[in-house]
């Protein structure tokens, strides 16, 4: 075997190093798509975890509230037995005036008590920071790690600009930290400033974010939670830093989930690509193999030769996969935490490190594709007879087989599908897995019987369209029936991809647009943050009074909006004076109507659920809902469902009246500001800003200008798998070159004698370019009804598990535009080389014959 | 039409097909290959010339040359007055379609083209209507016998019809010069003479100018005319013996 991999196998690799090459190619495509994602993904759970784990330092306990906890606690907390030490602590994210430096973590601290509960790494001659009281003295103080000072250009007493809320404030570094524990959170990017000059910096009153807690020796952790739990009351919440990070790794596993479905996409298509790759070098060297045949090779010898090609190759790809995925992966990782900071207030430190397990699953994923795709062609291999070393002339293979059950097969693994997406049997990654498991076997299964037959039907008006072209191209793509159905699949594999991802991006998309039309009428919003799920300042109750006096102002409602756990997931409880709201709003409703949620929220402290939290808790009109309030748990039952898209984890709105009742905390998010008719919104904002300017932070944005806000924040959720879509053309790309370029080897005596006969280059070169508009026009055609099946299958039973949404079924329209200009471009860039090298065939070396 | 001519020499009042002066055709490998060391002859419309020579000695490279499917390193090749030396790829394949055509040894038929698709591909590729090319190839599938073949594929055909298929693809163009290699060296003797006696009476019935490389006396035999290469050079230009048929 040895001896054959070396003269046969190398030999040919080297006789044919493009081909070869695209093969690896193949393999490297889909397994960096697999790593780069894996590694970014890993990395961005990874960081959301270690950061958290490594800002609380010591703590054993850390103690929250929902809107923050009150400054008195520390004190409580102080007093209580087997505490060791306790430390108020307020985090907050900003971006530097120079963006480029990244997003920096904010840490407000006690810095004189919290040496109990984090090393700074003071030492050394220049690194201690000289005095702690100075330190205190001068409100703009910050400690900064030395490697972002580093790049920053930051030495002690210098200053740096941020955006913070109020607006850009400049703060001075007094002292930098070495870089180990704590220093090392969020990559770095790290800054700590006293917790009261926080407070004032971000607006968060006399309140912290929480209170990190020391236990004395001897006391367990377990004993201590249960001991504060008791003291404090079921308003507070006393965790353990590592729940804390597992929740919030639990909130972003949503969003990574949906790469996985790119990485198995990236990946089946690179087994199209090497199946394609194997079946071809197995046709052409079908003349050695009988050869190797006749002079007494078994058939199990053959196909073992090409399996262990396929090892080789599998190996080399894998390898290289890893270290193209790495290179990627640091910049999908940034794209991710700019969508997870975005849209969860969430992130984690900005570095990749290629873990062994990831380095282990790339090359097992490799090695398995490689061997998956060669599998067929080592097959038919060991079955060529050694007769055919002797046949001249006949330098294809036939291919006949029956298709009838392989059409039958087809449907029904498609029915399956179908059938396993709408049942309920299975749920979460296994039905995705499963469903397009099934659906991708019987979409190969079909694929190719189908497109043979759009081929022959084709023929005909390629051939009145383009008479002498047209002939050319169709013969080929008739003529070597696999290869062409190989190239297809993987067309239209990717394209089923771009079109139902794309399908599903804008069903989201349009949903939430409407939904937001229905919800958002009010003229005006009046925000002290731009952050919407981690506000970093809250309104008091009061200033509703001061705009609703403001002259063209007719109503003002106040939105307050906390995320409390509920039976393990983040939920949304908003709260808002529903009476004037319900007079702007419509509703869409699931259960309930307007008349009896009216009266339910306004009189009888009833709420109003969405639909994704009916599904999720299974709770409805007639049920109740516990949540827990400063007071103690409270039920408050539904009397509507409402199809809403305020969270992707589920909500509960309440009537404000009830909220402030219960939960004793008038702070407001969003103040919903109406004019009165004819009065022009500008002015009124005029007005506003007027008002507030000094005192607040306040972003107020026209009705447009929130929607479009809005509309961005689901764009950035949605750039990375728009990146994986463009993976997809790409990978369509490299199909048809691939593709072609084997057509064009295995012709080179058809295309010789195509020119002895009188075809001229330019002839020869625009059959191979019509070759690949009909293989993408085919590709596309198969696409479309698989692309809507994927698409309805996102829009359905996958959002729903994922969000709790189901999506109205939209059709990809602008994708299918998109696509129908980029995919001839992308084909006839494709065929460039192919279509050079098959005009340049020289006729006097093709027609010579062994 | 030269029958009996003993030292034979073109007639000067033929107009001349084909005149090579000096042709020299070499290839730069590791060392130089001269296949074809300075050739000067001519042939006039209308003859019958058959190349015979060893393995090696250039006569394949000759009637590539002869038919502008390739370029001499130096020298002229004048097709029907036309310095093919001097062309573009582009412009030898126009000329090429209307004055010279093909067979080859091994056949080279479209293996996935039905008898009737092959005969017309070169008609397809000059672009003349389907209508049109569809009764041309009736009439030279006629002409060399395979009316009742049309639809078959080439693998459903012996060697013997393979390669009327590819004369009937031959004569569809009506090109004035046709240029054949070994036409006859994958039939038995039997096959052999039938090919060679339908060449014939094409010639005499058409008035074709052919160009055949053979190494089979009796094919060359058939012939008016006999060049024998030895080593990229003419050894012998004249009559061919029993010329007489
Ligand atoms: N593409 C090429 N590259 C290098 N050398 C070549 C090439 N084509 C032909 N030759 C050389 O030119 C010489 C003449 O070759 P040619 O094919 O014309 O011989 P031939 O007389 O047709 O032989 P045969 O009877 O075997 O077909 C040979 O020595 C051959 O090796
Ligand atoms: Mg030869």
């Amino acid at each position: 075997m040895r001896f054959l991999l070396r003269h046969l196998s190398l030999s040919y690799a080297r006789r044919n190093l493009a081909k070869t090459i695209l093969t690896l190619l193949g393999v490297v495509v889909g397994v960096t798509t697999f790593s780069s994602i894996k590694t970014a993904q890993d990395a961005l759970v990874v960081g959301i975890g270690s950061t958290v784990d490594r800002v609380a330092g010591k703590a054993q306990l850390q103690v929250t509230m929902e809107g923050g906890v009150p400054e008195a606690l520390q004190e409580r907390l102080r007093n209580l037995p087997g505490i060791r030490a306790t430390s108020p602590v307020i985090e907050q994210i900003v971006i530097p005036e120079k963006g480029e430096l990244g997003s920096l973590m904010v840490i407000g601290v006690d810095l004189l008590g919290d040496r109990e509960m984090r090393d700074y790494g003071f030492e050394g001659d220049d690194a201690d920071l000289d005095d702690p009281l100075l330190f205190l003295a001068q409100p703009d103080s910050a400690l900064f790690t030395r490697e972002f000072a580093k790049r920053a250009g930051l030495t002690t007493g210098t200053s740096l600009a941020v955006k913070v809320p109020s607006g850009v404030r400049k703060v001075t570094a007094r002292g930098l930290m070495s870089p180990k524990g704590f220093a090392q959170a969020f990559g770095g990017n790290l800054m700590v400033v006293d917790v009261y000059a926080a407070q004032e910096l971000f607006g968060r009153g006399r309140r912290f974010d929480r209170i990190d807690v020391r236990l004395q020796d001897g006391v367990t952790v377990a004993q201590g939670t249960e001991m504060l739990q008791k003291t404090l009351g079921p308003a507070y919440r006393v965790e353990t830093p590592a729940r804390r990070g597992e929740q919030m790794e639990r909130l972003v596993a949503n969003f990574t989930a949906g790469f996985n479905v790119s990485s198995a996409f990236a990946l089946s298509i690179g087994i199209f690509l090497i199946f394609n790759a194997f079946n071809v070098s197995v046709n052409r060297r079908r003349r050695d193999i009988g050869t190797l045949r006749a002079l007494g090779a078994t058939p199990r010898q053959v196909q073992v030769l090409f399996l262990a090609e396929a090892l080789i190759i599998g190996l080399l790809g894998g390898a290289l996969g890893c270290l193209t995925g790495t290179a990627f992966s640091q910049a999908l990782l940034v794209s991710m935490g700019q969508s997870t900071e975005m849209v969860y207030g969430i992130s984690g430190s900005g570095v990749v490190h290629l873990t062994p397990a990831i380095v282990l699953q790339s090359m097992l994923l490799g090695l398995i594709a490689s061997l998956i795709g060669a599998w067929g062609p080592a097959l038919s291999a060991s079955r060529i007879s050694p007769t055919e070393a002797f046949a001249k002339g006949s330098f294809q293979a036939k291919v006949q087989r029956r298709v009838g059950p392989r059409i039958a097969a087809g449907v029904a693994f498609v029915a399956g599908a179908v059938a396993l997406a709408l049942s309920s049997v299975v749920k979460g990654n296994a039905l995705v897995l499963s469903v397009l498991l099934l659906g991708g076997i019987g979409l190969v299964l079909l694929i190719g019987p189908l497109s043979r037959a759009i081929l022959v039907a084709l023929g005909p008006l390629l051939t009145r369209f383009f008479p002498s072209a047209g002939p050319l191209s169709s013969d080929s793509l008739l003529g070597n029936p696999r290869r062409s159905s190989g190239t297809i699949m993987a067309m239209a594999l990717s394209l089923t991809f771009v079109l139902g991802l794309g399908g599903y991006m804008g069903s989201t998309r349009l949903t939430i647009v409407r939904w937001m039309d229905d919800i958002l009428t009010c003229d005006l919003f009046v925000r002290a943050s731009a952050n919407f799920s981690r506000p970093d300042f809250l309104y008091p109750g009061a200033v509703k009074g001061e705009i609703l006096a403001l002259p063209g102002v007719r109503t003002v409602e106040s939105y307050r909006a906390i995320r409390p756990q509920f039976r393990g997931r983040q939920i949304l409880v908003g709260s808002v004076e529903m009476d004037t709201l319900m007079q702007r709003v419509r509703y869409s409703f699931a259960q309930g109507d307007l008349k009896s949620m009216k009266e339910g929220l306004l009189n009888k402290e009833m709420c109003a659920v969405t639909e994704n939290f009916h599904d999720r808790f299974g709770l409805g009109v007639g049920d109740k809902v516990p949540l827990q309030t400063p007071g103690g748990v409270v039920q408050f039952p539904i009397v509507a469902v409402l199809h809403d898209y305020s969270s992707d984890q589920g909500a509960v709105f309440l009537d404000r009246k009830v909220f402030l009742k219960h939960w004793q905390d008038d702070r407001v998010d969003i103040y919903d500001v109406s004019v009165t008719p004819g009065t022009d919104p500008g002015k009124v904002r005029d007005a506003i800003r007027a008002k507030l300017s000094g005192r607040y932070p306040a972003l107020i944005s026209t009705q447009r200008e929130f929607k479009d806000e809005i509309g961005k924040a689901i764009d950035a959720f949605y750039a990375v798998m728009r990146i994986t879509v463009l993976l997809a053309l790409g990978v369509a790309f490299l199909g048809i070159v691939t593709s072609l370029l084997i057509s064009v080897a295995e012709r080179t005596r058809e295309i010789g004698i195509l020119k002895a006969l009188g075809a001229l280059p330019g002839q020869i070169a625009r059959s191979v370019v019509l070759e690949a508009l009909v293989l993408a026009l085919v590709g596309l055609m198969l696409a479309l009804p698989a692309g809507n099946l994927f698409a309805s299958f996102m829009e359905g039973p996958v959002a729903k598990a994922f969000t709790g949404w189901a999506m109205p079924h939209h059709y990809p329209w602008e994708v299918l535009g998109e696509l129908i200009v980029a995919l001839p471009l992308v084909s006839f860039l494709a065929a460039g080389i192919p279509a050079r090298q098959a005009a340049g065939v020289k006729v006097t070396e093709a027609i010579e014959y062994e | 039409m030269h029958k009996g001519a003993k030292t034979f020499r073109p007639c000067k009042e033929e107009p001349k097909v084909l005149q090579l002066s000096d042709v020299v055709k070499s290839y730069e490998l590791k060392s130089t290959v001269t296949a074809l060391a300075g050739i000067t002859l001519s042939i006039a419309a209308g003859e019958m010339v058959a190349i015979m020579g060893p393995s090696g000695s250039g006569k394949s490279t000759l009637l590539n040359l002869m038919g502008g499917l390739d370029v001499p390193s130096s020298g002229s090749v004048l097709v029907a007055g036309t310095d093919l030396a001097r062309q573009s790829e582009k412009e030898r394949s126009l000329f090429r379609r209307a004055h010279v055509s093909y067979i080859f040894q091994a056949y080279h038929l479209m293996p996935t083209l039905r008898v009737r698709q092959n005969v017309a591909l070169p008609l397809r590729l000059a672009g003349v209507a389907a209508k049109e090319a569809e009764a041309r190839v009736e009439r030279v599938l006629a002409e060399v016998g395979l009316e009742n073949r049309a639809d078959h594929l080439p693998d459903e055909l012996s060697g013997g019809e393979r390669q009327r298929v590819a004369i009937a693809r031959a004569l569809v163009t009506d090109a004035p010069l046709l240029l054949a290699d070994e036409p006859t060296g994958n039939l038995d003797s039997a096959r052999g003479k039938e090919i060679l006696a339908l060449l014939r009476s094409i010639h005499g019935r058409r008035g074709t100018t052919i160009v055949m490389v053979t190494h089979d006396s009796e094919a060359a035999s058939a012939c008016d005319r006999l060049i024998r290469l030895r080593d990229g050079q003419v050894e012998d230009d004249g009559a061919a013996p029993g010329g007489d048929r």
